[in-house]
């Protein structure tokens, strides 16, 4: 029998997992496939109204169409199915699976067999089948597109600049605080022999947090001197470089046609 | 260019410089020498505005530089835009993100018209080779690559005064070549470097000028070799040390290391 | 808690959204007042922070883990306001990018977690925390209970979502378009992870952090302790620990309650007049006196209006009638507590 993970052992497990999802979608959003290359703000707003459309509409057969358009686009734009089930699909069965599975016993209705009812039935698809896609399409977008570009696109969206230069920001932090958080606990693990007592546990955990908030905090001021430094008195500006061709119109009709289908065919 | 009179400033307790006065003349290379802790990064920092003195005063080309000057919009513009700090840890200083948004965070906050800044950022990236880099996000870059863009971000406003905090510290030793390369070729005479290292192989490479801070206080100035002559005064200061090692035809010995060549 | 895409009608995240954004426009305006243009490094390096804590796995007392939000470090080393920001950041980002936690759903994650959960941290660490010295004991104590009555906070508002799922958003055949389990499953489903294994990770962090700032780092618990006295404070924490061990004895005997036979005097269903046993348990306890044939009118009307979430103190899912009963009262003297900090704090602000 495997010995169970430590605490230390499962956190690098998460952080590590962070840090090569995001490898992955960067690599991703570059490679040549039909998604990569939309205009982003299309992407942005149409993957947003797709999602929007699931969650509004009544009917599970156009949720389950729009699910199988999203393994479509996952094809042509040679984003890896294994990699979908593996990041998305299968944590999202697991989890909501398990919220769902007692509804179809003691959901109220017309026995179906046993305890099961048709409503229950029906209202466990629509739970998983509405996680399900709304997540593939979300996924679509991040694994099409690199970040910096859905960051500028969200201002399509009317989005304040101020939000998304602290989004992009985030961002990027993100991953030098990971890997800090990384490094911190691979030298604990390389350190540690036996079993740590709880207490001790509790005060290492404990500790390399507050480590890291310290860090995060000094890191802060010191990224402000270094914005300050070049100029920045407050107002954030950024540079667009997006431009409208034919195909993306073409596209903002598909995806805007799509979602309207969906909300149409369930309303 | 810079005058710096009678500057004392605390961390808290403790006196990160006291009672310093020099005087950084225009066109020169000049060098900031010291440890670690030895003030010479706050001085760095009050030099570009970004910390003000507790008592003193600061000055550049006649113009006090302290948090009430730096309110008006345009005197902070007109010297941010004069005077370039390259930080000593690149992440701090990479916070944008894609590289070409890096370099371009400058001239957006100095709001000049976006075409220039393209074309501007475009050539910046060429002279430091790392065109093949500007759409990375900078937690995908490597240490030598993060510097040339901090490095970038700088120059792409073409400072007369570039200010260098340990440039190169973390460096893998092809890197630190480069990095010395680019220093030396920039500027050729007209322009101000400040460097404030504490790696004394450097200092005669790229300053003309050496300023000694030792715990706060400035204890010696004048030509690099001079300075570097004195091992009392470097040995004082924590720059150099005994320590054993082997030498080939010597066996296990002591002497003070100079790391000059 | 992350709650996910279609777990919410669109109504209902729609009105989150229109919820939260007045708190995110005044958090805005406060931190950019407060820090002039430092709010905006601070803020993005302080959602990150959130966002990588959110992934640790936090060792609990039993050999449990569990994940922590951080919600309530992070209300007491920026104040409310910047945590009400760096949450939603961070919560945005984990929704976009990483698929935790539903698009549509952002504004209800948001509202849940990083608004109530900031407010409730931070008036619960300001009043029991109250002037004591940034090194003192008592602020542990104080963030610890502020992180624990956050994260139940948030996640009773985020079961009260789900739970009038069901109720107001059902087809024609009375299937649950969204979430589907009314109140009286969604409400103790999730507060009994939150009151026992999430609350305590929270605390835990929320303790354990302003324990280590308190040595390495005093200057950041400034922010929220005001007026924090020099030396200790000379009431301190001891005169109302006794309190607490009281209160906690009596939660613990609640099921004692169990033990006395029949509905206590006046406590009647409409049931209960027409079952003989019942008839006569309510004959003994009246002096002998034979209860009408039918239901009182009254009581039949009104006995219908008010169905509680937690009826008979046991909630369904539960077979033991005991830790239903323990349970209860965790959620009763837990909603109390709540209750009367929330009124001290805004008669605080009032006086103020």
């Amino acid at each position: 029998m495997r010995k169970p993970r430590t605490f230390i052992e499962r956190t690098i497990g998460s952080l590590s997992d962070g840090l090569n999802f995001a490898a992955l979608a960067d690599d991703s959003a570059r490679s040549g496939g039909m998604l990569q290359r939309v205009d982003p703000r299309v992407k942005v707003a149409g993957m947003l109204a797709m999602i929007v459309s699931v969650a509004v509409t009544h009917s599970l057969i156009a949720i389950a169409g729009m699910l199988l358009i999203a393994v479509f686009f996952a094809v042509v734009s040679q984003i890896s199915l294994l990699d979908l089930a593996r990041w998305v699909w299968m944590p999202v069965l697991f989890f909501t699976g398990c919220i769902a599975l007692p509804a179809i016993f003691i959901t109220p209705g017309a026995r179906v067999y046993g305890p099961i009812t048709a409503q229950g039935l029906r209202t466990a698809s629509y739970l998983l089948l509405r996680a399900e896609t709304a997540v593939s399409l979300s996924a679509l977008l991040v694994l099409s597109t690199r970040w910096a570009h859905i960051l500028k696109a969200l201002r399509v969206l009317r989005l304040p600049v101020v939000f998304v230069v602290i989004l992009g920001m985030t961002y990027r932090y993100l991953f030098l605080i990971l890997e800090t958080a990384l490094d911190m606990f691979e030298s604990r693990e390389s350190r540690t022999v036996g079993v740590l007592e709880g207490t001790d546990r509790r005060r290492l955990a404990t500790a390399t947090v507050g480590v890291l908030l310290s860090k995060s905090y000094h890191l802060s001021a010191d990224v402000h001197l270094a914005m300050q430094s070049r100029g920045f008195r407050g107002e954030v500006y950024m540079l667009d470089d997006f431009t409208m061709r034919g195909i993306d119109w073409c596209w903002l009709f598909l995806f805007s046609a799509v979602a309207m289908t969906v909300v149409w065919v369930g309303r | 260019m810079f005058r710096v009179e009678n500057v004392t400033f605390r961390y808290g307790s403790v006196v990160a410089l006291d009672n310093v006065s020099l005087h950084i003349q225009e066109g020169k290379r000049s060098a900031l020498l010291g440890a670690n802790g030895s003030g010479k990064s706050t001085l760095l920092r009050m030099l570009d505005g970004l910390c003000f003195p507790d008592s003193g005063a600061i000055s550049f080309r006649g113009d006090t530089i302290d948090s009430l000057s730096l309110e008006d919009d345009k005197f902070a513009f007109a010297f941010r835009r004069r005077v370039g700090l390259v930080f000593q840890n690149p992440d701090v200083q990479l916070f944008n993100p894609t590289v070409f948004d890096e370099v371009a965070f400058g001239p957006l906050q100095m709001r000049w018209l976006k075409a220039e800044i393209r074309e501007r950022v475009e050539t910046t990236l060429k002279t430091l080779e790392i065109t093949h880099l500007k759409d990375r996000p900078p937690h995908r870059l490597s240490g030598g690559e993060k510097k040339r863009v901090a490095i970038a971000s700088v120059l792409v406003l073409d400072p007369e005064v570039l200010l260098l905090d340990e440039p190169t510290a973390a460096l893998d030793p092809r890197s630190q070549n480069q990095i010395i390369d680019l220093l030396i070729g920039w500027g050729e005479g007209k322009k101000t470097v400040i460097t404030a290292t504490h790696d004394l192989g450097l200092v005669e490479d790229i300053a003309d000028d050496c300023f000694l801070l030792q715990s706060g206080t400035l204890v010696a100035h004048g030509a690099p070799a001079g300075i570097l002559e004195n091992q009392t005064l470097l040995r004082s200061s924590n720059l150099i040390h005994e320590h054993r090692h082997s030498h080939p035809a010597l066996g296990i010995h002591t002497h003070p290391h100079t790391h000059r060549t | 808690m992350h709650i996910p895409d279609g777990y919410l009608s669109p109504s209902t995240c729609a009105a989150l959204y229109a919820g939260s954004t007045p708190f995110w426009y005044v958090s805005l305006q406060k931190m950019n007042r407060r820090l002039n243009t430092q709010a905006v490094p601070l803020l993005s390096v302080f959602a990150a922070f959130s966002f990588v804590i959110m992934m640790f796995n936090l060792p609990l007392p039993g050999g449990t883990t569990g994940h922590a939000v951080g919600v309530g470090i992070a209300s007491i080393v920026l104040g409310p306001w910047g945590s009400i920001l760096a949450i939603s950041v961070a919560l945005v980002i984990q929704a976009i990018f990483f698929g935790d936690g539903g698009i549509t759903a952002i504004g209800a994650n948001c509202f849940n977690m990083a608004i109530v959960g900031s407010l409730v941290a931070y008036a619960v660490y300001r009043v029991i925390a109250g002037r004591a010295a940034i090194e003192s004991p008592r602020r542990v104590v104080a963030a610890a209970i502020a992180g624990y009555c956050a994260i139940n906070a948030s996640a009773f508002f985020a079961a009260i979502e789900f739970g009038i799922q069901p109720m107001l958003f059902h087809d024609a055949s009375g299937t649950p378009l969204y979430a589907p389990y009314p109140l009286h499953i969604a409400v103790p489903a999730m507060m009994i992870g939150h009151l026992t294994i999430a609350g305590l990770a929270e605390t835990i962090v929320s303790g354990g952090v302003v324990a280590y700032l308190q040595r390495a780092e005093p200057v950041l618990l400034k922010t929220t302790a005001p007026g924090a006295s020099m030396n200790g404070d000379p009431v301190g924490w001891t005169g109302l620990r006794p309190l607490w061990i009281a209160l906690a004895v009596l939660l613990i005997l609640t099921p004692l309650g169990i033990l006395a036979a029949g509905a206590a005097w006046g406590e009647w269903v409409p049931e209960d007049f027409s079952t003989p046993q019942a008839r006569q348990q309510i004959a003994a306890a009246s002096g002998n006196q034979a209860p009408p044939v039918h239901v009182p009118a009254g009581l039949q009307k009104l006995a219908s209006v008010w169905t509680a979430p937690m009826p008979r103190y046991a909630p369904p899912i539960l077979k033991s009638a005991q830790l239903g009963y323990i349970l209860s009262a965790m959620v009763g003297t837990g909603l109390i507590v709540l209750a009367f900090l929330g009124g001290a704090w805004i008669f605080g602000r009032f006086r103020s």
